[in-house]
């Protein structure tokens, strides 16, 4: 028995040996992403994102010249499956580089996994400050700009239009809402405006005419919002009735108008505002020839994770090309402080923290659909660097 | 003399003791060709065969569905990672899971009691949404991110120090405590309480005319059933090293009772073969397409129609055939 493990080990073993000596063989980055479930939309985006970076760089000859291999795999937005998942990427398919969490409380718990595991990966979508901030992690890189990045960008684009401006608050009542409206709030404070009042309607609220007299009273000039989905429906559509949206400019989170509701507000989204990394009608030559390839792929347009999950291929490329090494130790010191070029522009990933620094795009509702109004430098809304653990 | 219930669990015994025995084999094999992703899947089925040993306690022998034991699942694992955080200890983790278990399943028991059928499911279900919304909603909880940062523990056996990040280690340690939790609950339910229990289950009326309050049976099968439940959770975040508000959702809930469906109703033993299975079927199914949820629904379908006493329904006359051959 002794002998037939040992002589099973040691083929195992010898087998282990030849794939790793083939330089030829094919780079694999593993994909845990959302493919089922209400993520499977932003699934999607990432999957075609990579696919479409994966086929031109492999086309133009691979990374080092090997071939990119990517191996995806459903983690149905659940950190449970998705670390079971990308335990098997890791010990199984042996990835040499992991991405595609969506959720925030996936991208930590394999970012947990994959430090323990003495690999690399990068969320092109989380975009929770924390993952970058107080639970930041040697093995965890972001190239999507995260919520911090969204709301410093709309607040500096406040300040100029609406200089001292009085803000009112309208978030809906849950952990989330809350922090994205305590978030924008400080930023507001920073650049000198002034709160009106807040307050925080339930979930699934069918009216919002109630906080209305309140509003009214407030006389703001901006509101602030975060909710999204059919609340926004809701809440827009009631401020339209009701006259509110005549002498005040909405601004909100950039989950609060998306293509999924736009077209049942109607024209009360009209002039809406909110700050993003990406928008598809960015109008630099780069960003031209990336949408229209996706297009010609896909038959959809880009958003924001498309296209961050795109440049990941690129940064991965420009960092193996540096470290002229898949290797973990090796890598990571060529991600960090990594500039590398993107349908945004270029984006350098910050090696305190390993956030990446990119343009902020301000884009406002214009007859049913978003236009780039203002850009907002990265160092001006990347934020300060507070992660302490390396 | 042993009646046919008596005979049932022997049976059943039996093939408790074959499945430890795969185990122990599997645990080898792992061992000898450095496995880790295969022996931390197996783990993870043990971990949820104990909560399928949970919905079994209550649907197999008392005739209550729970469409909320992911509660007492998801408790015991936020409470022994919040433990392991503070104080990295295995005893203490367990201690403090099984005293959620007992507190909980006593408030739950009373507030699901009062109720049968559809409407004690629906309760339980309520339950456990709340509680997954109140998590959901917790900042010092990690709200919806979930908390990460469990350490990896050393566990000390007394004989043996087994460390939590060792795949073949911590496999059989799992296996050790879901053992004792099967022990336990077969012991229990050979006892004039798991009889009574079964006797709830084919007529609540009656029994309270053989001098027996059916209020305090019921309370006493949930609260086993809970501790049964949060004892197993607690070993999740030793595994994986986090703990998510997914934990107490529905999704976890409905595996479990698809699960023991899958491996026989009121069997105990079918619970641990139905999550091993399933949680075999769902990662590859999974790994191949994106539909599974689909070819599950499907196989479950095809589970309740073509073996309606499920996996046991199969193995066990066989099994109780060979045990009993030749005896009258």
């Amino acid at each position: 028995m002794q002998s037939v493990l040992k002589t099973l080990s040691v083929l195992l073993f010898a087998g282990t040996l030849s794939t790793s000596a083939l330089a030829a063989d094919p780079i694999k980055i593993g994909v845990v992403t959302p493919l089922s479930g209400t993520y499977a939309g932003i699934g999607q985006q990432v999957r075609w994102g990579l696919e479409l970076a994966t086929k031109e760089v492999n086309a133009a000859g691979g990374v080092m010249g090997r071939q990119i291999e990517l191996i995806f795999e459903d983690e149905e937005a659940n950190p449970s499956v998705a670390v079971q998942k990308a335990e098997k990427l890791f010990q199984v398919s042996k990835v040499d580089f992991l991405t595609g969490t969506v959720n925030s409380g996936s991208t930590l718990a394999v970012g947990q996994l994959a430090e323990r595991s003495g690999k690399l990966i990068a969320t092109t979508v989380s975009f929770a400050d924390s993952i970058t901030a107080d639970k930041c992690s040697p093995n965890v890189f972001r190239v999507n700009a995260r919520a911090g990045q969204q709301s410093a960008a709309l607040a500096a684009w406040m300040s100029k239009e609406k200089p001292k401006a009085k803000v009112f608050y309208l978030g809906p009542d849950y952990e989330m809402g809350r922090s994205t409206v305590a978030a924008f709030k400080s930023n507001v404070d920073r650049v000198g405006g002034e709160s009106a009042g807040e307050v925080f309607a339930p979930l699934d609220s069918k009216d919002y005419t109630q906080y209305f007299g309140q509003l009214r009273a407030a006389r703001p000039q901006v509101l602030y919002t975060s909710v999204a989905g059919n609340d926004t429906v809701r809440l827009f559509t009631q401020l339209q009735e009701f006259g509110l949206l005549a002498n005040m400019t909405v601004l909100g989170a950039s989950g609060t108008v998306t293509a999924q509701n736009i077209s049942a507000i109607g024209k009360a989204a009209e002039g809406f505002v909110t700050g993003v990394g990406y928008s598809a009608e960015v109008a630099s030559p780069e960003n031209k020839k990336f949408v229209e390839a996706f297009r010609a792929a896909t038959k959809s347009d880009p958003d924001l994770y498309g296209a961050d999950s795109y440049g990941l291929i690129y940064a991965y490329k420009a960092a193996v090309e540096k470290a002229q090494s898949t290797e973990t130790d090796k890598l990571r010191e060529a991600l960090r402080g990594l500039k590398w070029s993107t349908p945004q522009g270029e984006k350098t990933i910050r090696a305190g923290d390993h956030q990446a620094e990119q343009v902020m795009y301000v884009v406002r509702v214009k007859d049913g659909k978003f236009g780039v109004v203002a850009e907002v430098s990265g160092p001006d809304a990347i934020g300060a660097d507070t992660c302490t653990r390396f | 003399m042993h009646d046919a219930l008596t005979l049932d669990a022997r049976a059943n015994h039996w093939l408790a003791l074959a499945l430890g025995l795969a185990c122990i084999g599997t645990a080898c094999i792992g061992y000898a060709i450095g496995d880790t992703f295969y022996l931390r899947l197996a783990t993870e089925a043990l971990i949820f065969g104990g909560l399928a040993l949970a919905v079994d306690i209550l649907l197999g022998y008392t005739g209550l569905l729970s469409l909320g034991q992911a509660l007492y699942f998801g408790l015991g694992a936020y409470v022994s990672a919040v433990t392991l955080i503070a104080f990295p200890s295995f005893w203490t983790a367990m201690g403090a899971a099984l005293a959620t278990g007992l507190f909980g399943g006593l408030i739950g028991g009373l507030i699901a009691n009062r109720v049968r059928g559809v409407y004690f499911a629906l309760i339980t279900f309520g339950m456990a949404q709340v509680a997954a919304k109140a998590i959901y909603n917790t900042r010092s909880l990690g709200a919806s991110d979930g908390l990460i940062g469990v350490p990896v523990l050393d566990v000390n056996l007394g004989i043996v120090t087994v460390s939590t990040a060792s795949p073949v280690g911590f496999f059989l340690l799992a296996l050790g405590v879901v053992t004792l939790l099967y022990a336990l609950c077969s012991y229990l339910m050979d006892t004039p309480f798991g009889r009574l229990l079964i006797a709830i289950r084919t007529n609540e009326a009656r029994v309270p005319f053989l001098g027996f309050r059916t209020t305090t049976l019921r309370l006493g099968s949930f609260v086993l059933a809970s501790c049964v439940a949060s004892l197993s959770g607690a070993l999740y975040p030793m595994l994986r090293g986090f703990v998510s508000p997914e934990l107490l959702f529905f999704s976890t809930s409905g595996n479990a009772v698809i699960t023991v469906i899958l491996g026989g109703v009121g069997t105990l033993v079918g619970a641990l073969y139905g999550s091993i299975i399933f949680t075999i079927v769902k990662s590859v199914i999974g790994s191949w397409t994106e539909h599974h949820l689909i070819v599950i629904g499907i196989l479950f379908m095809a589970v309740v129609i073509f073996l309606p006493k499920g996996l046991m329904g199969l193995a066990q006359p066989l099994m109780r055939r060979m045990v009993h051959r030749g005896k009258p």
